[in-house]
């Protein structure tokens, strides 16, 4: 009997064998096009009047195009779609590039800027807050449109980075089922399609896998000659298959959300890692409207108290790359208004001990409730480091993992909202009014970026002149202040301006996140494949 | 009415009852999960009326007997509603990645049934051997170790230090096959593309190995035990005594007796490997529908939460028949059971 199975096991063996060696051989198909493969956590949102979190970005800034793009290697915008504009008090008119075809063929004009304006607030979701502030959009003539705001709002052309032009024909003509003369919108219809006029066309969409891109050879900029003639964009890959893929080859650029020592150890098997920085950053909100928080005494206590070096040194790759900069105030460096990178954020124990002698509260009489979002493990750790620093200085504090769905509902209440919460904050923009108005102004309070529910007015009048000043100079002075003013009331700890690191092969240059003079400030657009080069 | 006829309805309409209590357990849970469904789904700073106009539309406003009550209505006519995560009917996404984790549950299925019991069997006949002792070892381990263990030590050993088998995904790129029925074995076969079929084989492999490897220990482990039992019966004394062959007496008196409990735990096994599918196929990044199910849990989203637990629920106890009607064909005793009854 053991000889027969013996033999059925041999026989499986050898099939095997032959299969693997068969199939082995056939995939090594030579082709000549170029495919970058990188990979992201969530599903990427296809749909561009949704599109807020990092994969949704990327698909956005590659598929659709904008009225303008940040400049690069520099601050500021540049015109992208619009060829020029002008302002009048509250009005912007833009003149578009002509010629410019959605990849149905169709030509793209005002009616498509107005109707992609309309339907992003329409929708109210992603990042349609940030045209709340639009009264009317209108097209002038074909080539021409007009954007009038309700109030004054100076970083309003910052903004339109974020306003992906759709095809309204094609949109139209695939309305699906809903309430009123439009419909869905097209959700349902962009969801899993492109209507898009950007440097890659989507070939295939499937939510849980990949969505497939192709090279735009008709763009109106021109197809880069060395860019990617495909692009795999893959979700929810494990950090095991990410690295295991990278070093056999298989797999381009990581997402940014790989643990440190994954990226270290991609690194040491000849990884290039690839950074953006600039655009968000790591605070840890302290509830102003609870004891013993309200006291800015015991906050300025707590900021003096944290270790901030060695909280940098957590989020270390190696020597020369580390996933966070020292912070020098409540906004990040090198943005309108920031300190320069010298004034970095430093513990100071004795300051902090003076603070808490001037705190109304006594430090025996404080138990801290520290809380770390589930989803976010680094999270935990600098609770732990918290916790240490903090009981140095007396003050004891107890560890809280609040799932992201339980946190966002406490929030919305300020007694149900924790003493201490981590959270990174980045501004869509680039500009420092989408990252801080959310946070600090008093009409925002009680959102996930804002539960130190700070209400200040000195604030609150720094915020209003930066979205208001014509000037940068004038902006500047408003972020400055504003920035000093932060600082001395503490409702928040700078703990470090983040770096995103991704670790990728060396099949790709990417010089819009390996060389500063070429990066973009604003989140994702570095992954603009149209300016990427494959080496083979 | 036949006895195994007579069996199959009293298991369909257990199995009906089951699947209603499911649903409504499964519908009250979902909807005790922190945070609101609305929210999620549209994003942190999706504006107040967005909120609230969805709240609206998926009638998380109304009363939950209300709500229950709609959702029966639309379960009638085969709609499960949209998914919040993907923005796509969750019928669409059942369909899509239903076939993936079936075909891998399948084929670790096969895999656990073609090892799983002749090593129980190859054990037991050679009791106290060193072939004994290896097999033991290899049962302990595999049951030793949850199934994700094993898919990440595979992948390391036979993915990146012996780069013999793929790393992640259900076919190479440079293979664009049509979906007929969904199982990629089977559409490439339709396709008349043999080489994609054998790069469809080529990829399942350790995924499913992984995933059928503790369920290939407890089979063997209880194949073993089983006919260790059964050789130390009188009859099988007797054939012994008589003569017959050991190969006769290993398969056709031994081992068919042993077979019968094996069976009923191959059976749970194999249905649970529908719902502990999901950390093989996120490791391997198998696009299917147990990766799918903690994807939406996670994000709340509820429609897709009761439309994959329903149907997990449903493959779960439509293994379960199978595995009594299988019982009953090789057990007289039960058919005639039946036919008492």
């Amino acid at each position: 009997m053991m000889k027969s199975i013996l033999k059925t096991f041999a026989a499986a063996l050898v099939a095997a064998s032959a299969l693997t060696a068969v199939t082995a051989a056939t995939v090594t198909i030579a082709s000549a096009e170029t495919v970058l493969r990188l990979d992201e956590v969530a599903v990427g949102e296809l749909d561009p009047g949704k599109a807020s979190d990092y994969a949704d970005s990327i698909l956005m800034f590659n598929v659709y195009d904008t009225l303008v793009i940040p400049n690069q290697g520099a601050p500021g915008h540049q015109g992208h779609l619009a060829e020029s504009w002008t302002v009048d008090g509250n009005a912007f008119t833009f003149k578009l590039r002509p010629g410019v075809k959605f990849h149905s063929g169709n030509t793209l004009t005002a009616e498509d800027v107005v109707f992609s304006l309309d339907r992003m607030k329409a929708l109210g979701q992603g990042l349609s807050y940030l045209f709340e502030i639009v009264d009317k959009a209108e097209a002038v003539d074909e080539g021409t449109v007009k954007i009038t705001l309700k109030s004054a709002y100076s970083p309003f052309v910052a903004s339109l980075v974020r306003l992906p032009i759709v095809d309204k024909k094609l949109v139209m003509a695939n309305l699906g089922a809903g309430d009123g003369e439009m419909k869905d919108w097209g959700q349902a219809f962009l969801s899993a399609n492109d209507a898009g006029s950007g440097a890659y066309k989507v070939t295939s969409h499937n939510p849980q896998q990949e969505t497939v891109m192709a090279k735009n050879a008709d763009y109106f900029l021109g197809a880069g000659a060395k860019a990617p003639d495909t692009v795999r964009l893959r979700y929810g890959l494990e950090a095991a298959t990410v690295r295991t893929l990278i070093a056999q080859g298989e797999h381009d650029i990581s997402s940014q959300w790989l643990p440190p020592e994954v990226l270290k150890s991609l690194a040491g098997d000849g990884a290039q890692l690839l950074t953006e920085s600039g655009t968000s950053g790591f605070y840890i909100k302290m509830n102003t409207t609870k004891a013993p928080l309200d006291d800015v005494e015991c906050r300025l206590a707590l900021a003096n108290a944290f270790d901030y070096d060695a909280g940098i040194k957590m989020v270390a790759i190696n020597d020369s790359v580390s996933q966070g900069k020292p912070s020098t105030g409540a906004i990040l460096v090198g943005m309108l208004g920031a300190n320069p990178a010298e004034m970095a954020n430093k513990r100071d124990l004795e300051a902090a001990k003076a603070h808490l002698a001037k705190c109304k509260y006594k430090p025996e009489d404080i138990n801290l409730e520290l809380s770390w979002i589930g989803e976010v493990p680094l999270e935990e750790r600098f609770a732990l480091l918290m916790q240490a620093n903090f009981a140095e200085i007396g003050i004891k504090s107890e560890i809280k993992k609040l799932p992201w769905a339980l946190f966002s509902e406490q929030v919305s209440k300020p007694e149900n909202t924790p003493n201490i919460s981590q959270l990174f904050v980045s501004s869509v923009t680039g500009d420092p009014d989408t990252l801080l108005y959310g946070m600090y102004h008093s009409s925002a309070k009680g959102t996930w970026q804002s539960p130190e529910y700070l209400q200040d007015a000195e604030v609150d009048k720094h915020l209003d002149e930066g979205r208001t000043a014509t000037d940068d100079a004038g902006r500047a002075a408003a972020y400055s202040a504003l920035n000093k003013r932060l600082v001395a009331i503490a409702p928040s700890i700078y703990a470090y301006d983040q770096v995103a690191v991704f670790a990728a092969s060396k099949r790709v240059s990417v010089p819009a996140l390996t060389d500063p003079a070429k990066a973009f400030n604003l989140s994702g657009f570095g992954f603009t494949f149209r300016l990427m080069e494959m080496n083979e | 009415m036949p006895p195994v006829l007579r069996l199959l309805a009293k298991r369909l309409g257990t199995s009906l009852i089951v699947l209603i209590g499911v649903s409504l357990l499964i519908f009250a849970i979902a909807r005790v999960i922190p945070g609101d469904p609305a929210r999620i789904a549209l994003g942190p700073n999706a504006t107040a009326e967005a909120i609230a106009a969805l709240r609206e539309r998926l009638h998380l406003d109304d009363p939950f007997v209300l709500q229950y009550g709609y959702f029966l209505a639309d379960l009638a006519r085969g709609d499960l509603g949209i998914s919040l995560y993907t923005n796509r009917p969750v019928t669409q996404d059942i369909a899509d990645y239903l076939p993936a984790t079936l075909e891998l549950v399948l084929v670790a299925g096969l895999m656990m049934v073609a090892l799983g019991l002749p090593l129980g069997v190859l054990s037991a006949r050679y009791r106290g051997s060193w072939i004994d002792h290896s097999v033991r070892m290899v049962m302990l381990l595999g049951v030793s170790a949850p199934s994700f263990v094993w898919a990440v030590i595979l992948m390391l050993l036979f993915a990146f230090y012996l780069p013999l088998f793929p790393i992640a995904g259900r076919i190479s790129d440079s293979y664009a096959i049509s979906p007929v029925t969904g199982f990629l074995l089977v559409d490439t076969l339709i396709a008349g593309n043999v080489r994609a079929f054998g790069n469809a084989a080529w990829h399942i492999v350790l995924p499913a190995f992984a995933l059928a490897l503790s369920g290939i220990a407890q089979a063997a482990r209880l194949t073993r035990s089983n006919m260790v039992e059964t050789y130390e019966r009188p009859y099988i004394e007797m054939a012994k005594s008589y003569g017959f062959p050991e190969k006769r007496i290993a398969w056709r008196y031994a081992f068919k007796p042993s077979l019968i409990p094996s069976m009923t735990i191959i059976g749970l096994d194999f249905a649970a490997m529908l719902g502990n599918a999901f950390l093989v196929e996120a490791v391997f990044a198998w696009p299917g529908l147990s990766r799918y199910g903690v994807a939406v849990i996670l994000r709340k989203d509820l429609n897709a939460i009761v439309g994959t637990v329903l149907i997990i629920s449903a493959m779960f106890l439509i293994v379960n028949v199978i595995v009594d009607l299988l019982i009953a064909f090789i057990n007289p005793r039960i058919r005639h059971s039946q036919r008492a009854s």
